[in-house]
């Protein structure tokens, strides 16, 4: 049977062969060939042309002028994605590569100076992220900037021309991170551990300062400052320094770190889910659960400083603000304020399941937990209401405006602010339920400890609430300043909460050790899910972080006039971001592959001290 | 017989499907593409009443103003509303015409802030927004126009024409 197709085959091919000649001679035949002449006769009319053709073509390439592109294309291909995709790849990588040292260092450093080698294993596991995700960060950076160029030549003359003293630093600070990094994971083990750690806070200074420098370009982007009217680079420290630049870079601070924790907690998820040994699962229990916490941790502050990012875009152009939070952008925040939603109901139930490591509390949970549910899920709705709705003109006029009578205020900035503050607070309650699940305090003033913890985070949230309601009563002058006060009462509730939190369990009785390696397998998707909706987070705040600017590449100074000026739907956008992501997590795949086959037998292993997994005990670490 | 997924896959679907969920979010609220301002030409014969939807072309598009302020609303606004502007107008600071101020108010917003409310409106002769002249004088002819009676022209003479220090 099988020779019958190979002689078919074969036949085929030489059938084939035979009408591709046969086209071929008929094309070559149907030729148009000029008309026998007299030897006498002038050159053949078509020669003629054609050499006709050649010379004027000679003619007009020697005298082309030099023109500056404005812009170029590729192709057909948009110049918008040819930039954008690769722009947010970088970031997604440099996040995570700038994140992963922060905390790898810090779970090192408690690992050295608590003698605990557990830590000095789980930060080596992290580190093994960082190598691979580096590569990547520089290739998706040259890719960017290769587009830039290219396609945006007179725009990146300008920023060339403002910034040109930012590059040769910038360069070397990435080579000295390249030293660092590399030292700080291939010597993991072979240097004094205070040395190791000393290379480590070298990575993370490198680094940080490589971000610094990286957001002075883009803040500037929006908030010039330090040129003239027309552009004119007038003192680099001023453009440097511009008006979003601190503001940016504190929110890029924390952000990074919660993406970070996230995708290294997805990555000890994936580690548990494939894992052969109830050791193994228990270290991956016990990585993704710190993972989590950085990325909780790190996520409880942020929305107060991307709340002052965004006060800095109004006070340096109110029209800026009004278009983010009210204009042609306000219906990103409602998606937004979905992703946030996600992921703090994520979080909590996570920490909520957690809870199931200490036996016996796994049955009936904490009582607690249905009323943070509730609180959590109304905060949510609160948050993702919309001032204003999509309604046909006979709705508008039922409800006598595009906005709903009674839910229309739930849209407004008071209630929206009152609502990711109450939501913050109950997280917060949440992890320290989750602290305490299996232990009984023996401090003789733990009884007013737990008081004063309630009054406290229960004051904070009277307060925030008080003043939500205050302001619907209130000229805009005073109702501005509300949210500082609602965010100055959360973060010193939370923090007096935690200081209290942790003398009170000094030397607390453990009813019984959590047992690391026992979650169910639904818990570790969610910690996946959490890191994918971080991903898609920074990818979308990455889109309105550039299209807050609209048809300006400086905005104010540099406008855009090429075909890609307009600013695209938000459906559009959202299908590059989720294309971003699911490319993103293909790479990350990858690299948590990588990561797999490089760590098995290291050195750092045999300094592993064994977890207590489902019948052990031990403290919790 | 339980099927049992690798876990490869699952996680594969889990993605695939959070992205797919917040993309088909990201389809549920409004699209509408941001397109570039229109460039508003004004014509030197121009009347009064055509400068008033000019005007109002403008305070909709390249102007910005209604980006921010509000027609018609009361409550807690973040910026004030401008239904019956062209009446206060004239009576807002004392010495300055309804012109004058509503001049001042378009090239040195920060001169006078109405109680209430913060200062921060950007000058609109300048770039990001960067009307001309003529265009600012439409605007004042549809300002005037909300409550007041309109009497800007293109010949309207003020003090700040010119980016001039309103002396």
């Amino acid at each position: 049977m099988k020779r019958i197709y190979i002689v078919l085959g074969l036949i085929a091919a030489l059938a084939a062969l035979a009408v591709t000649v046969g086209t071929v001679r008929y094309l070559v035949s149907g030729e148009y060939r000029p008309p026998i002449r007299s030897d006498a006769a002038e050159p053949a009319p078509r020669e003629k042309a054609i050499e006709d053709i050649a010379a004027a073509k000679a003619l007009a390439d020697a005298g082309k002028p030099y023109v500056d592109a404005e812009y170029r294309r590729i192709g057909g291909i948009p110049s918008r994605l040819l930039v954008w995709i690769p722009a947010q790849l970088h970031l997604l990588f440099a996040a995570f590569v700038l994140a992963v040292p922060l905390f790898v260092l810090i779970i090192e450093a408690i690992g050295y100076f608590s003698g605990d080698m557990r830590y000095d294993r789980l930060a080596y596991d992290f580190a093994k992220l960082m190598s691979v995700s580096f590569s990547l960060t520089a290739t998706f950076g040259a890719f960017m900037t290769f587009m830039l160029v290219i396609l945006y030549p007179k725009f990146m003359n300008m920023m060339f021309e403002v910034f040109n003293l930012t590059f040769l630093p910038y360069v070397l600070l990435f080579f000295a991170e390249a030293a660092f990094l590399y030292t700080y994971y291939y010597g993991w083990g072979k240097f004094h551990p205070l040395v190791h750690l000393g290379l480590g806070l070298g990575l993370n200074l490198v680094g940080t300062a490589i971000m610094f420098i990286a957001n002075a370009w883009v803040s500037f982007m929006t908030s010039p400052a330090g040129v003239s009217e027309s552009g004119a680079l007038i003192s680099v420290w001023d453009a440097v320094t511009n008006f979003t630049w601190i503001p940016i870079n504190v929110h890029r601070l924390i952000a990074n770190v919660a993406f970070g924790g996230s995708v290294a907690a997805a990555y000890a998820a994936w580690q548990y889910l494939g894992a052969k040994s109830d050791q193994e699962r228990a270290h991956y229990d016990w990585a993704g659960y710190i993972g989590n916490i950085i990325a909780v941790a790190a996520f409880l502050p942020l929305p107060f400083a991307g709340y002052w990012l965004a006060s800095e875009y109004y006070g340096y152009n109110q029209a800026l603000g009004i278009m983010m939070m009210g204009g042609g952008l306000r219906w990103l925040f409602i998606i937004q304020a979905v992703l946030i939603g996600m992921i703090f109901l994520g979080a909590n139930f996570y920490l909520w399941v957690g809870m199931g490591r200490v036996a016996g509390s796994e049955k009936r949970g904490h009582p607690a937990i249905k009323y943070l549910l509730a609180v959590i899920a109304i905060c949510f709705a609160v948050w993702a209401t919309p001032r204003s709705i999509i309604s046909t003109a006979s709705e508008v006029r039922a409800m006598g405006g595009s906005s709903h009578p009674v839910l229309g205020y739930l849209g407004v900035m008071s209630a929206k602010n009152t609502a990711v503050n109450i939501l913050i607070l109950a997280t917060f309650i949440s992890f320290v339920l989750y602290l305490r699940s299996g232990k009984t305090p023996t401090v003789p003033w733990a009884k007013l400890g737990d008081r004063l913890q309630a009054l406290i985070l229960a004051g904070a949230a009277g307060y925030v609430l008080f003043l939500g309601v205050r302001g619907y009563f209130v000229e805009a002058s005073v109702r501005i300043n509300y949210s500082v006060y609602m965010v100055g009462a959360v973060l010193t509730a939370m923090a007096l909460s935690f200081l209290i939190n942790l003398l009170v369990l000094q030397r607390a009785m453990l009813k019984s050790a959590p047992r690391w390696g026992t979650m169910p397998a639904y818990s570790q998707y969610v910690l996946i899910f959490i890191a994918v909706s971080f991903t898609w987070l920074m990818g979308l705040m990455g889109f309105v972080r550039s299209a807050l600017r609209q048809h300006w590449h400086i905005y104010g100074i540099m406008r855009d006039n090429s075909p890609d000026a307009f600013t695209p739907t938000l459906g559009y956008a959202t299908q590059v971001v989720s294309f971003i992501v699911l490319l993103f997590f293909v790479l990350i795949g990858f690299v948590f592959w990588l990561a797999s086959l490089s760590g098995k037998a290291h050195a750092a292993d045999e300094h592993a001290v064994e977890l207590p997994v489902a019948e052990g005990v031990a403290e919790t670490p | 017989m339980k099927l049992r997924l690798p876990v490869g896959v699952n996680v594969a679907v889990l993605i695939v499907v959070t992205t797919a969920f917040y993309t088909y979010v990201g389809q549920l609220v409004p699209q509408a593409e941001i397109q570039p301002p229109e460039e508003v030409i004004i014509r030197k014969e121009t009347t009064t009443e055509q400068l008033i939807a000019i005007g109002e072309k403008l305070a909709h598009g390249k102007g910005l103003c209604l980006t921010c302020h509000t027609i018609g609303q009361s409550g807690a606004l973040r910026y004030p509303d401008l239904s019956g502007i062209g009446s206060r107008a004239g009576q807002r600071i004392e010495g300055l015409s309804d012109i004058e101020y509503l001049a001042q108010s378009l090239y040195q917003p920060d001169s006078y802030v109405v109680a209430g409310f913060n200062p921060g409106m950007p000058p609109i002769h300048k770039s990001p927004i960067g009307l001309t002249d003529d265009q600012i004088l439409a605007v004042m002819a549809w300002l005037q126009s909300m409550g007041g009676t309109p009497t800007v022209t293109l010949q309207t003479t003020h003090a700040f024409r010119g980016g001039g220090d309103g002396s």
